[in-house]
């Protein structure tokens, strides 16, 4: 332990995973924010079917002038404020990326200048508190590596999500499910564990 | 250093990624390894197998094991696979990467909607967001596919404008998109274009062509014609001629997208999946059409499309209007080409055979003596055949191989060259032995499963006595065709259509027409009643049609009926007037001097004309065309003992026109007989032959043979096992037990018949 880089590696390391652990909390619930969004997202798409499929002239509201216009164009009002909400959801995701990438790349970084004392035994060496450098760097890089790719497909999802396509927006509740990945998330909750010990060591 | 330069050939072995590096760009080896080799976490690695190569970044194991490599390919050449593969450290080359200011890519997509409607903004954000972090390497494709998104591969087009070879994407980097493909398109870009060689087919080949090509170099005059361009062929030909290594080099040519349709991928088990399968396949064709030209092949199109009339079964019947509709369903604006292949017409569905489906249809035939030539020609071209080698020669004998035959002779004939390599030579050449040899072994598949296929004893004509005005008689009409075509253009002559062999039984009819397939190089079958007769009614009949089809096509053949008068039988003298034996008739009638043949039967290029257009020809290829002419159809032998019992129509000019006695041997041809049979006897030196001749007045070929035979016996039995030689008393006491079995009378009767 008598290595200056180490230590300060380690401390940024704890800093790093500091930063992972708070940032995975506001991740998880925007996500949650997220769900009635995009649930609701989907019952106004079955609206419009409806909308569609119903003639409405021959309803006893057939009295009512321009109805199916009118209610056409609510529905794509609402349709658009749930997106946009959506929006601003995808600029919070996109703030917990860019902080944990910022943090990770960090951590590369020193690792990559400091290599002359980091040789390889060092990097695997690992105690009963303490994973290996290696084990925590390459935590470090699938966190970042999840983030980007869990944003990078909600952002596609949002994308390709058109007004006018029915079938896209009733089945974006299932396909937003889908996009999660438990066993990727489940990895984080798992290296955060695993560092608890050295995140309380001192 | 000593350490590195022991290092230099350790070899690893390669396994597959663990699944949570998949996507990673990660590369596992054990730590000791990282650090002889001076290795970082994250370093940039190049690894190299077969050519092949992978970008990835070094990482120690997790267990810490020596010797084993995992590799996960997210940036790697096309073809690129560790697995099962041990590859030496030195294979393994660190690589700088710096930071990347700007980079070229092709972008793949999975379906050409996408490549339709999405704008190039959101693609080159969505692709910059997936590289960013990534090393790449000039040519890897980065495999993308993990994102869920409809973009799968980036192709590294250059790095930093060619300036470097490998780099960082960051942030920063300035992305490039080249264009846009789909993967499967930009899949077939990439197979190699190489020719496939086919011999014989230069007419087909040609017209194939033009039709894939009209409709994609010309629209517009196609257009200003006013006429829809042709958009179905339908290839027919027996199995093996090239069918569909035509349609593969014919598109390999064009540079079109091929789009394969196999019958059994296309059926599925639930309801309605088969036709939701085919019409997958051409929305498929379609869209590859719009990218440029493309056909869509259906081979074996016989199972796919059966006719609708003959089976009962529903789903396929569903299945056969699905595909008419979908073929009708192509609209002008749609150009790409569809290909049928199928070696039974017949079984077709009749709507599919229409303009509008299938335009035209093109018969490939059994190739004939030219085409044979070439195709030979253009499989020795890969061979080292050795200069003895006569193609010609060899494409004479092959006579009714099909492309596929000759391309099994070949290998079998290279394969002799490796097993069996000959002593003078040192190199391994193919010579003219192994070509003989291969062909004792490849026999042509048309004759495979063919009824009244033999395998003949050879006889040669020395080996018959006597007779020699009818051998020269046989020769005439079976040999001389074959060895002096020129002559018998020359004469207008063209080779009889039949010949009959009448004459008493034992006088050596059969032997006759043995010794003239073994000197001729025919094909030659043979059938007999039992061959054709059966229980069911029509079944004779389809026999023996489908016997002269198999005839013609390996023609120039022989087809030899024994006992013709028990096989067709004549129609005046019949008792029951609709009797088998008069169907048999009338069939052999028809085949022998018919209207024509089935269009379906057609072979080789038309009907060429054998001048020479001014050019210096060989010889030899003179010939060749001059047999093309003058051999072409199939020769009936018949031989009977009973002429009277004959049909008289079979009897006229153009059927059999060749009617040859073959009578009793006099005392000469007795004499020549009997010499060929004590050929192989110790016989002793008093026997005298001329008096045994003169003796056997009336005897026949078979009595003689059975006269030798019996005074052989005879000498053993009175003087024990180990008799010497046969002496003539022997001889004299066989011939006083034994009778004649022709009779004068009868002798007359057929002396008269003819004369």
């Amino acid at each position: 332990m008598s290595n200056p880089a180490l230590l300060s590696l380690h401390q940024l390391l704890k800093q790093s995973f500091r930063v992972v652990e708070q940032n995975h909390k506001v991740w998880k619930s925007v996500l949650l924010e997220c769900s009635p969004l995009v649930s609701s997202l989907g019952n106004l798409g079955e609206q419009l079917r409806a909308l569609k499929n119903v003639q409405v002239p021959q309803t006893p509201l057939g009295r009512f002038p321009d109805l199916q216009e009118r209610l056409h164009y609510k529905l794509s009002i609402a349709v658009d404020t749930v997106m946009g909400k959506l929006g601003e959801k995808l600029d919070a995701f996109e703030a917990v990326r860019d902080a944990v990438s910022k943090q990770v790349s960090a951590a590369f970084q020193f690792y990559e200048r400091n290599t002359g004392t980091l040789d390889i035994a060092c990097c695997v060496n690992r105690s009963a508190v303490t994973p290996s450098l290696a084990d925590m760097l390459e935590w470090l890089q699938d966190t970042d590596r999840y983030y980007r790719l869990q944003f990078l497909k909600r952002k596609n999802f949002l994308q390709t999500l058109k007004s006018d396509d029915l079938t896209l927006l009733e089945t974006a509740p299932k396909r937003w499910e889908s996009l999660s990945s438990p066993n990727a998330e489940e990895g984080i909750s798992d290296m955060l564990f695993q560092v608890s010990f050295f995140m309380d060591s001192e | 250093m000593d350490g590195e330069m022991a290092c230099a050939d350790l070899m690893l072995r390669g396994l597959p990624p663990d699944r949570s590096d998949c996507g990673t760009q990660r590369c596992r080896m054990g730590p000791a390894h990282m650090s002889r080799r001076g290795l970082n976490i994250g370093s940039p690695l190049l690894i190299t197998v077969q050519g092949a190569s992978c970008l990835c970044t070094a990482w120690p194991r997790r267990d810490r094991a020596e010797g084993y490599l995992q590799v996960d390919a997210k940036c790697a050449s096309p073809d690129f696979s560790t697995e099962h593969a041990s590859l030496s450290s030195a294979r393994m080359k660190p690589v700088h990467c710096p930071k990347l200011k700007c980079l070229k890519v092709i972008v793949l997509v999975h379906s050409t909607e996408y490549k339709k409607h999405t704008s190039k903004d959101t693609v080159r954000e969505l692709v910059k967001e997936m590289l960013r972090g990534l090393y790449v390497y000039e040519k890897h494709w980065v495999n993308v596919g993990d994102a869920g998104t409809e973009v799968k591969f980036i192709v590294i087009e250059n790095v930093n404008s060619g300036s470097n070879r490998a780099g960082l994407v960051t942030a920063q980097t300035c992305l490039e998109i080249g264009t846009i493909h789909t993967v499967q398109q930009y899949r077939g870009q990439l197979q190699d274009t190489g020719h496939i060689s086919l011999g014989g087919m230069d007419d087909i080949h040609a017209s194939l062509m033009e039709i894939i090509n009209l409709p994609v170099r010309y629209p517009g005059s196609l257009r200003k014609v006013g006429v829809p361009c042709p958009r179905g062929v339908l290839l027919i030909g027996p199995p093996g001629v090239g069918k569909t290594t035509l349609v593969r080099s014919v598109v390999r040519e064009v540079g079109a997208f091929l789009v394969t349709v196999n019958g059994p991928a296309i059926l599925g088990s639930r309801p309605g999946e088969s036709e939701e399968n085919l019409r997958r396949m051409f929305r498929q064709a379609r869209e590859a059409a719009e990218e440029g030209p493309c056909v869509l092949f259906i081979d074996e199109i016989d199972s796919l499309c059966p006719r609708r009339a003959g089976s009962s079964s529903a789903p396929e019947n569903r299945l056969v209007a699905q595909l008419l509709t979908l073929m009708d369903g192509i609209g002008s604006e749609d150009c790409f080409v569809i290909i049928g292949a199928t070696n039974q017409p017949d079984r077709l569905d009749q709507a599919l055979r229409r303009p509008g489906r299938f335009d035209r249809e093109v018969i490939i035939g059994v190739p004939t003596l030219k085409q044979r030539r070439s195709i030979l020609g253009s499989l020795s071209e890969q061979m080292p055949v050795s200069s003895s080698v006569d193609l010609t020669a060899l494409a004479e004998v092959t006579s009714g191989y099909v492309a596929a035959d000759l391309s099994a002779l070949c290998r079998e004939a290279a394969l002799q060259a490796i097993l069996h390599p000959s002593q003078d030579s040192v190199s391994q050449v193919v010579d003219q032995g192994h070509f003989h040899q291969a062909l004792r072994r490849v026999q042509p598949s048309c004759l495979r499963t063919s009824l009244g296929v033999t395998d003949l004893r050879p006889v040669s004509w020395e080996q018959i006595g006597g007779l020699e005005d009818v051998k020269l008689k046989l020769k005439q009409s079976i040999e001389w065709p074959m060895k002096f075509p020129e002559a018998f253009v020359r004469m207008g002559l063209s080779r009889p259509r039949g010949v009959l062999l009448y004459g008493p039984p034992g006088c050596a009819k059969t032997t006759l027409v043995k010794a003239a397939a073994t000197s001729s190089r025919c094909s030659f079958l043979s059938v007999s009643g039992a061959d054709l007769f059966s229980p069911f009614v029509g079944d004779s009949e389809k026999a023996l049609a489908q016997l002269f089809r198999q005839a013609r096509a390996c023609s120039p053949s022989i087809l030899f009926l024994d006992e013709i008068d028990s096989i067709v039988g004549s129609r005046a003298d019949s008792r029951v007037p609709h009797s088998v034996q008069a169907k048999v008739l009338s069939v052999l009638l028809n085949e022998l001097d018919g209207v024509g043949l089935k269009s379906v039967e057609r072979r080789g290029a038309g009907q060429r004309t054998c001048q020479t257009d001014g050019l210096p020809q060989n010889p030899r290829d003179t010939q060749m065309e001059y047999q093309e002419v003058c051999n072409t159809g199939v020769m009936l032998v018949a031989a009977t003992n009973r002429p009277d019992a004959l049909d008289s129509a079979l009897l006229r000019p153009g059927r059999l026109d060749q009617i040859i006695d073959v009578p009793p041997p006099d005392t000469e041809a007795r004499l020549a007989i009997l010499q060929v049979c004590t050929e192989r006897m110790a016989l002793d030196p008093d026997v005298s032959l001329g008096e045994l001749a003169v003796r056997t007045q009336w005897f026949s070929g078979a009595d003689l043979e059975n006269l030798c035979k019996e005074a052989a016996l005879l000498t053993l039995h009175e003087e024990g096992m180990d008799a010497p030689t046969v002496q003539h008393k022997y001889f004299m006491k066989a011939l006083q037990t034994m009778k004649p079995s022709l009779d004068p009378q009868q002798m007359e009767q057929h002396h008269q018949l003819f004369i």
